[in-house]
């Protein structure tokens, strides 16, 4: 009798499941094989590990006034403790008639730039903590609500609500922001306010960020973190953040086509010494790509981190060839080149790797 | 010396110039065929779905997407296929827009970006979004009347007023009746081909004549070809304004 009970709960939610799976567009799984050697030359070791990165997307129809997306992701590189390590995206979105409510797990993509964006108030893209070898360099997402209201055709207002860092609810990120066009200049200014894990003190987060044209496309970003409590005014130009960044596409014979994007970070009250710096103090580091499309479905790119202060970087020279449809085969070189203590030194305990090699391939299906 | 002319020869020139005037009299100008060929292709609204195929030696690569327009300047686009799905471009006066879903990303792209190739294809997104104002940005000249795949075609240059356009130098060919642009050469300023394009298939909306299926070869590449089909059309249909909006885009 139990038996037959739980078979059909069973059913139940078999038949649940697969009635909200009408509902929804076909899944798309994105799978990416990256086998990958390793060197580090503190340990004077050689590594070899597997990895793979795997994502399954379920979108319910773009239809009606209600949408909505679960995105689940795992890596081989990243244990998995909790749901919330495999649930990239878990939102809805529902267009009321004059604002839109996104809530749930996604990402909020405020200001400009690829690497550095000092805009970013939301998540930081200061860090140099990053893949070079992943088409998204920054992709971090965070449980929210925000209400999205629109100003005219090509203007609108932004607020957001983050859950506090620290599981207190007096410090939960509040943020708002305003888009426009003046002229044929992008205009964003915003503000963010939380209480970040490292501090008890609240922080104000108020930006600005433009993008125009001058013949190549050009970005602009600056920011501020002014806490509450302490040293007012020298944390608050301590924290004072410019990035900015050129794009252009330069045509080449053969109908080949190079695209050239270079990124700057600055903090203008930083250290400005010569000699080794930290990733959350460099006063200056820049962020070179190129990107050479040598037919339509082989492209090769050579990305940098350059901290200019102590003469390092983490470059990566990548191949990526698009040989089927949504099948690629990619390959890359990455290379630390620095002095002991420099952010990027060659042999150290902080850079995972002073060399690795990948060749692997992404499909989407 | 002078050598008077018959009767005959009097009617016979008479009968030409009344052939002939009025055609010299009807005849379109540059100007007016470049109207006529914007006004034919340009709809209130519209809304088509259909695919980009790029074939090379390891075989054939889909993107299949939706499309609205509104007028000359307005489109959207939106990619339906598995490894683009979601990507929108946004096409208003002046600005284009691209959303990027699993980023959240929404980007404004101006200048020399527009001309970068869309999905690998021979297909900038220029090309895909282009405004139907010809002669805002272009000066047209007419070259000659051509047969061409059994179509009496008026052959045209059009050449640029300013460097902000994708192509300097598009010669086209336009047929006589339907105003359809069977075949575009594009080059540039110092006459290097850089594209053709080439309609393949038509189909009629009323009585106009639209592209079904059209082929874009890259000529500054070898083996390139790219075919772009319409596999539906609707002329005119109710369209919401705010579809148009980075509201919508970044839906």
């Amino acid at each position: 009798m139990v038996g037959k009970k739980k078979l059909c709960i069973f059913i139940l939610i078999l038949l649940m499941t697969l009635s909200s799976l009408i509902a929804t567009e076909n899944p798309i799984v994105t799978m990416d094989l990256l086998p990958t050697l390793t060197y580090k030359a503190h340990s004077d070791s050689w590594g070899a590990f597997f990895n793979g990165d795997l994502s399954v997307a379920l979108s319910s129809k773009r239809e009606g006034n209600v949408r909505g997306e679960v995105v689940l992701k795992a890596t081989t590189l990243t244990p998995i403790t909790s749901l919330n390590d495999v649930l990239y995206k878990a939102y809805f979105r529902a267009r009321f008639p004059s604002f839109r409510l996104t809530a749930g797990k996604t990402r909020l993509s405020w200001g400009d730039g690829m690497l550095f964006n000092a805009g970013d108030v939301l998540y930081g893209s200061n860090s140099t903590s990053v893949f070079l070898t992943k088409a998204e360099l920054r992709s971090t997402t965070n449980w929210l609500a925000s209400v999205n209201y629109p100003l005219g055709f090509f203007s609108f207002a932004e607020a957001v609500v983050m859950p506090s860092e620290t599981n207190n609810p007096a410090d939960i990120l509040f943020g708002a922001r305003y888009y426009t066009t003046v002229k044929d200049i992008k205009v964003e200014i915003g503000y963010a306010t939380k209480t970040p894990k490292i501090t008890t003190t609240r922080q104000h987060k108020p930006y600005l960020s433009l993008q125009g044209n001058l013949g190549f496309d050009w970005y602009l970003s600056s920011s501020l973190a002014i806490p509450e409590d302490g040293d007012i005014a020298k944390e608050s130009s301590e924290s004072w953040i410019i990035s900015g960044g050129f794009f252009h596409l330069v045509t080449l014979p053969q109908e080949r086509s190079l695209s050239l994007r270079l990124e700057f970070l600055t903090r203008p009250f930083g250290s400005w010494e010569i000699g080794p710096v930290s990733d959350d103090s460099a006063a200056l580091l820049l962020y070179p790509e190129l990107v050479l499309a040598y037919s339509p479905s082989l492209s090769f790119t050579l990305r940098s981190i350059i901290s200019p202060l102590d003469l390092s970087a983490m470059s990566t020279i990548g191949v990526s060839w698009n040989v089927f449809e949504a099948f690629n085969l990619i390959g890359s070189l990455s290379l630390a080149t620095g002095d002991d203590g420099d952010l990027f030194a060659w042999s150290s305990t902080d850079t995972p790797a002073s060399f690795s090699a990948t060749v692997g391939s992404s499909w989407v299906f | 010396m002078y050598k008077k002319i018959s009767r005959l020869q009097k009617l016979m020139i008479l009968t030409i110039l009344l052939f002939c005037i009025p055609s010299i009299l009807f005849a379109l100008s540059a100007d007016e065929i470049i109207g006529e060929m914007d006004r034919l292709s340009t709809f209130e609204t519209t809304y088509s779905t259909g695919s980009i195929q790029t074939t090379d030696r390891f075989g054939t690569k889909t993107s299949q997407f939706k499309s609205w327009s509104q007028g000359e300047k307005d489109s959207l686009i939106e990619f339906t296929s598995k490894a683009e799905r979601g990507q929108k471009i946004l096409r208003t006066e002046g600005s284009l827009y691209l959303f990027y879903p699993d980023a959240e990303q929404l980007i404004r792209m101006q200048g020399a970006a527009l001309r970068q190739s869309m999905l690998g294809s021979d297909i900038s997104y220029e090309d895909m979004t282009e405004e139907k104002n010809t002669l805002d940005n272009y000066t047209a000249k007419l070259e000659r009347e051509e047969t061409f795949k059994g179509n009496a075609c008026f052959v045209l240059t059009l050449t640029a007023k300013s460097r902000s356009v994708a192509y300097p130098v598009q010669k086209i060919w336009v047929d006589k009746q339907s105003f359809l642009v069977w075949k575009a050469e594009y080059s540039t300023a110092q006459g290097r081909l850089l594209k053709v394009m080439e309609v393949l298939e038509t189909f009629k909306s009323g009585e106009r004549v639209l592209p079904k299926q059209s082929k874009i070869e890259d000529k500054m590449k070898k083996n390139s070809a790219t075919l772009m089909t319409i596999d539906s059309f609707e002329a005119n249909p109710h369209l919401d304004r705010s579809i148009f909006t980075l509201e919508n885009l970044t839906w």
